[in-house]
């Protein structure tokens, strides 16, 4: 079952397109992550979905109803978790799970009570929530976004700025929210979280690059060729890379070299481009491509980049 | 002296980024002194004065022309001394002058009749200056042709006064300048909690970033205003009731007539505030300016209210401004139930106004609240 679908859905805000002519259909119990750097367009994405900025342009519905027309019936059904600590930092963690719950007619102490524990958040029940780490913030956002039981959970950057080991305890939530037949809408920057989502959507300057599973948007990389090499970072050499023939991206993580090329070069090319500028001989080594490098290259406009 | 130079400039780099705050630090003053430099005067002229003159006669028409000439008092006839005290219990008329079917036969009759003037005691200054004025019903230029002396007789000393003006303070007869006073601070208190409070409610929502959470909500523009305005009204009901018992006990103010109606007053004024400070909040972009924008009501409404400074004493250009403040209505609506006694049906245009004030607000305030973000 589709339950989230948009047509050519785009909002403009004064002359800038935030987002344009965005196609998306999002099935039932999935995860949908929506890749983007900064200024995406994402959160305006999100927030069209939810109901609180009108789009522009396109049309969308949600569960069946028509986002615009319907948007108050559809309300009841979906969660929506903001990208900043929207909750009453002054308010204790079920005060504001009280409140939340009060706004969908949720009046059932039992509710309550399992949503805390769910969320592990029953040890800090009577914390404040502004004194909460970040990570539990979250997990409080999540709890008040989730309090009625909606189908569909709109998460907007819900793991920025969290470190790893809570990050994955959060994803856990999601997928644990996924086997209550519960449908999410994730939008993130971080590109190792997009292996964990079902679905995948890379989205930027406004527009939806491709779409698919992790494995297909990997698999549309068939042209591409990803090379390693054990290579400190040597300006000189990684500006003669960037400017060979077929040569899409570089990367250096650390000591390690990452160049991701077309089919207009070939690993001897490079082998020989990078020996001749550190006056050693190196080898190359083919590695399969990443989301990362799905991304970088996918986002790519004409000129390369190097990061 | 280089970092204090540094965390200066940012201060100004801020204020920069907020023109409506820069408008408000300077307009605001340059509006208000405006409007104070014109319209305050403590001293009005044309006080309303309602008179009856039972005796029509030449020299109760003496006593009449030299108050119109004066200029002070503003003349007009009622039916009956009733009426007088009517007219001055109901705020139309400021003070009242009776002259007696007598006042012409006892006059030739060297029998001193009395004349009476009434003054409404409610604002103890302007009963003060109507006292000092009272100058013009007694003045020689009206007493100089009362002197009557018998032909038969040689010429006698008579008394000092053709006629004695006998004037009554009403409603507070002793001009107690607390009694006058404290219900116009009482609702001074009470709208600056009221205004302070709610004019920032939704605009911290916003700025906490809270709005957006109950933007995704079920939760209707109706109930979200309503909801924000009902537990203030509440809050400030408890504040009206303590400041009221405290200045009954402490400070002596009289009772109302009736305490439903006092109740009523209550309930609609803060309506009005409270709604006014939601509207406030709707059009505020930060706590700051709503702040600002709070002091901005604030200030003109305890001046021009006729709280202090008589209304009548306002330029005619200036006057309709006070019937836009909820506080002149409260102002009138208490002193007029605590001092003089009033009763709802005498009151039931004030209370239209406060009522409207809230219907406007409360609408306005539906209207500016949107249930999507910009």
């Amino acid at each position: 079952m589709i339950v989230i679908q948009t047509s050519h859905l785009s909002r403009k805000f004064n002359d800038v397109m935030a987002v344009e002519d965005l196609n998306l259909e999002i099935n039932e119990g999935e995860i949908f992550g929506l890749l983007g750097p900064n200024a995406s367009g994402k959160s305006t994405t999100i927030r069209m979905l939810a109901g609180i900025i009108q789009p522009s342009g396109g049309s969308a519905r949600i569960l069946g109803m028509h986002l615009g027309k319907q948007t108050e019936q559809i309300k009841p059904d979906i969660g929506y978790v903001a990208q900043h600590f929207s909750l009453y930092s002054d308010l204790t963690v079920s005060e504001n799970l009280e409140f939340y719950a009060g706004l969908y007619r949720v009046d059932n102490a039992q509710t309550l009570h399992k949503q805390l524990s769910r969320f592990e958040l029953h040890r800090y029940a009577k914390s404040i929530a502004g004194h909460l780490s970040g990570g539990y913030q979250r997990r409080l956002a999540i709890a008040c976004a989730t309090v009625h039981n909606p189908k569909v959970i709109f998460l907007d950057e819900p793991t920025a700025g969290i470190d790893p080991v809570t990050r994955k305890d959060l994803w856990d939530l999601f997928y644990e929210l996924v086997s209550d037949r519960k449908t999410l809408f994730v939008t993130t920057h971080y590109m190792e979280e997009a292996k964990r989502c079902n679905r995948l959507g890379f989205l930027s300057q406004g527009k939806l690059i491709t779409s698919g599973q992790p494995d297909e948007i990997l698999a549309s990389l068939d042209n591409y060729r990803v090379y390693s090499a054990e290579l400190p970072y040597h300006p000189a050499t990684n500006r003669k890379i960037v400017a060979a023939t077929g040569v899409i991206l570089v990367n250096q993580f650390g000591n390690e070299l990452r160049i991701v090329t077309d089919h207009r070069t070939s690993q001897e090319n490079l082998e020989s481009v990078i020996s001749a500028g550190i006056d050693t001989k190196l080898k190359l080594e083919q590695v399969a491509p990443g989301i990362e490098d799905a991304f970088m290259v996918l986002t790519q406009d004409d000129g390369k980049k190097c990061s | 002296m280089q970092l204090i130079i540094a965390l200066a400039r940012k201060e100004f780099l801020h204020l920069r980024r907020d023109p409506r705050l820069i408008a408000f630090i300077l307009l605001m003053p340059l509006i208000l002194v405006t409007l104070f430099g014109f319209a305050l005067k403590l001293e009005p002229e044309n006080v309303k004065m309602a008179y009856v003159d039972e005796d029509q006669s030449v020299f109760s028409n003496l006593i009449k022309t030299n108050i119109w000439s004066e200029g002070y008092f503003d003349l007009y006839e009622v039916e009956n001394s009733m009426e007088i005290l009517n007219e001055i219990r109901l705020g139309r008329a400021r003070a009242g002058l009776y002259i007696p079917r007598t006042f012409t036969a006892e006059l030739v009759e060297n029998q001193q009749p009395v004349v009476s003037m009434f003054i409404d005691g409610t604002m103890p200054s302007l009963a003060t200056a109507m006292d000092n004025n009272s100058t013009a019903i007694t003045d020689d230029s009206v007493t100089t042709d009362m002197y009557f002396s018998d032909p038969e007789e040689p010429a006698q000393i008579i008394a000092d006064d053709p006629f004695l003006l006998e004037i009554k303070t009403l409603f507070n007869p002793d001009k107690i300048e607390t009694w006058f006073f404290l219900p116009g601070v009482i609702g001074i208190l009470i709208m600056q909690v009221a205004l302070i409070l709610t004019s920032t409610t939704v605009v911290r929502e916003r700025e906490n970033n809270t709005l957006e959470q109950l933007l995704v909500s079920p939760l209707t523009r109706s109930q979200f205003i309503v909801g924000k305005v009902a537990p203030y009204i509440l809050i400030s009901l408890l504040d009206f009731y303590a400041i009221l018992g405290f200045s009954w006990m402490v400070f002596d103010l009289p009772q109302p007539g009736s305490h439903g109606v006092l109740l009523l007053l209550a309930i609609t004024y803060l309506t009005a505030l409270i709604s006014m400070g939601l509207a406030i909040s709707t059009i505020s972009e930060t706590q700051q300016q709503a702040i600002f924008i709070s002091i901005f009501v604030l200030i003109p409404s305890i001046l021009l209210s006729g709280f202090i400074f008589p209304i009548e004493a306002m330029p005619g250009y200036i006057q309709p401004v006070a019937y836009i403040i909820p506080f002149t209505y409260f102002v009138d609506i208490i002193r007029a139930i605590l001092l003089k006694g009033n009763v709802l049906s005498e009151l039931i245009m004030q209370f239209l106004a406060l009522a409207a004030f809230s219907i406007l607000f409360i609408s306005f305030s539906i209207f500016r609240f949107r249930k999507t973000l910009t």
